[in-house]
């Protein structure tokens, strides 16, 4: 056996492999001179005999490529859906707050105009802001700003496509302001441009805690606007006023959208009291 | 060859055909892809001789005739016994290539084995020509590419183990 294994090998290495070079160009030819039965059946043959191992390492491979491929296809939707889902948040907190604006809004006689903040003042405290809204969009100075937890300050100036707030902690804003609880008016301001400071006369019993509201004089805002809650009642130099420190309902630094009342100032109210 | 040198190109016969079925597809840049298979055949009769170019270039045309139309059986398998026992003339034994040398002649012998497959299949003039310049003329040059990055790897094997 192992003398004709012998001889089979020296046969086909001889004479720089001319034998073995012969026999497959012959096995070639006939294979290409076959007819077509023939042809498939050594095809079929192969593949489900001498190939078959290969075929599995092969179709191995092509799986774990396509796995790959899957994995890949995956993660990109995987990151596609999760922007998907926080758009949908978004989507969903805007759609709260417009609710609540739909309710707000239902409180006034006026249309509203809705904001976006884009801009706030460069210094330290902030007392003003930009929004996209000016008087292509019906925003006029002095109409009130407001957001769905309250009121927020007043148009300062106006250009074609923006304006400017002047929010409630600029010193140079003064309000009126009603206690809701005991309806006594005095009015509020800030004195450091961080925090608010009401003046309400001090026999009217205004307690910590209690909620104040715009009182409708002046002309500029409407009555009823939230403004804050009084934090702590301090006793004035002057014994009928009272100071006392107010929490805003709104954190101002925090603003995203806010609504532009477009109330036309009732200047009129002023010139009849001055008068 | 001992036995062990035939189970060695045995196996790597294995894989060169599992690579060409799959990563080369990965490699493929405007369906042109490199034939690891010629690789295979040319360092095989480089280092054996035109006896192991010859049967190994015939398992490897006949492996690839059994994957193509029924229509063409043989042909690979006649292109790449001729490959084999052409490049086996130049074995290492008797003859010292440096790398260009080989690259060189793994293109030569890649115009030359796909000259007899188009003959053997008997394409015609305009579709062989057409051939020759969008698949054969690229893919040769990808082939020297890859051959000449494995035959560098390889010569440079070989200086480390006679240091």
């Amino acid at each position: 056996m192992l003398r004709a294994y012998r001889f089979i090998v020296d046969l086909f290495t001889q004479r720089h492999g001319i034998v073995a070079f012969v026999f497959f160009l012959v096995l070639g030819l006939l294979m290409r001179q076959a007819p077509v039965p023939i042809r498939e059946s050594v095809v079929s043959t192969a593949l489900s005999s001498l190939y078959f191992p290969a075929q599995r390492i092969v179709s191995a491979m092509g799986h774990y490529k396509s796995i790959a491929q899957e994995n890949e296809q995956l993660k990109e939707e995987n990151a596609r859906l999760r922007q998907e889902t926080f758009h949908a948040r978004e989507g969903l907190q805007e759609l709260a707050r417009l609710h609540t604006l739909v309710r707000f809004d239902d409180k006034w006689d006026y249309p509203i105009v809705t904001a976006r903040v884009v801009g706030h003042n460069p210094g330290r405290f902030l007392t003003t802001m930009v929004i996209n809204r000016g008087v292509e969009h019906g925003v006029k100075e002095n109409m009130p700003v407001f957001s769905m937890n309250g009121l927020v300050g007043k148009i300062s100036k106006s250009t074609t496509s923006h304006s400017r707030v002047q929010l409630l902690v600029d010193p140079n804003l003064k309000l009126s302001v009603m206690d809701r609880r005991t309806r006594v008016v005095g009015f509020l301001e800030s004195m450091d441009g961080r925090r608010l400071t009401a003046m309400i006369p001090t026999h009217a019993g205004v307690h910590a805690g209690d909620t104040l509201v715009t009182s409708g004089l002046g002309g500029i805002f409407p009555k009823g606007i939230p403004v804050g809650t009084v934090k702590e009642i301090r006793k004035s130099d002057l014994d009928v006023m009272c100071q006392m420190d107010v929490n805003p309902f709104q954190e101002f630094s925090i603003l995203e959208e806010v609504f532009v009342m477009e109330k036309e100032p009732d200047w009129i109210v002023k010139e009849l009291l001055d008068e | 060859m001992s036995n062990l040198r035939w189970l060695g190109v045995f196996i790597l016969f294995v894989i060169v055909f599992a690579l060409q079925a799959t990563v080369v597809d990965w490699l493929r840049f405007f369906d042109v892809g490199p034939d690891l298979v010629i690789i295979f055949v040319v360092t095989v009769a480089i280092r054996r001789g035109p006896a192991a170019g010859c049967f190994w270039g015939f398992w490897a045309g006949f492996t690839q005739d059994v994957y193509a139309p029924v229509e063409w059986l043989g042909a690979h398998s006649i292109s790449m016994t001729i490959l084999g026992f052409a490049v086996g003339q130049l074995e290492e034994r008797f003859l010292s290539l440096n790398l260009p040398a080989k690259v060189g002649v793994l293109g030569l012998g890649f115009f030359v084995c796909d000259m007899i497959y188009f003959a053997v299949t008997g394409l015609s003039k305009d579709v062989v020509t057409n051939l020759f310049l969008t698949k054969s003329l690229p893919e040769c040059l990808y082939t020297m590419l890859i051959g000449g990055i494995f035959f560098y790897l390889d010569l440079g094997k070989k200086k480390k183990k006679h240091v």
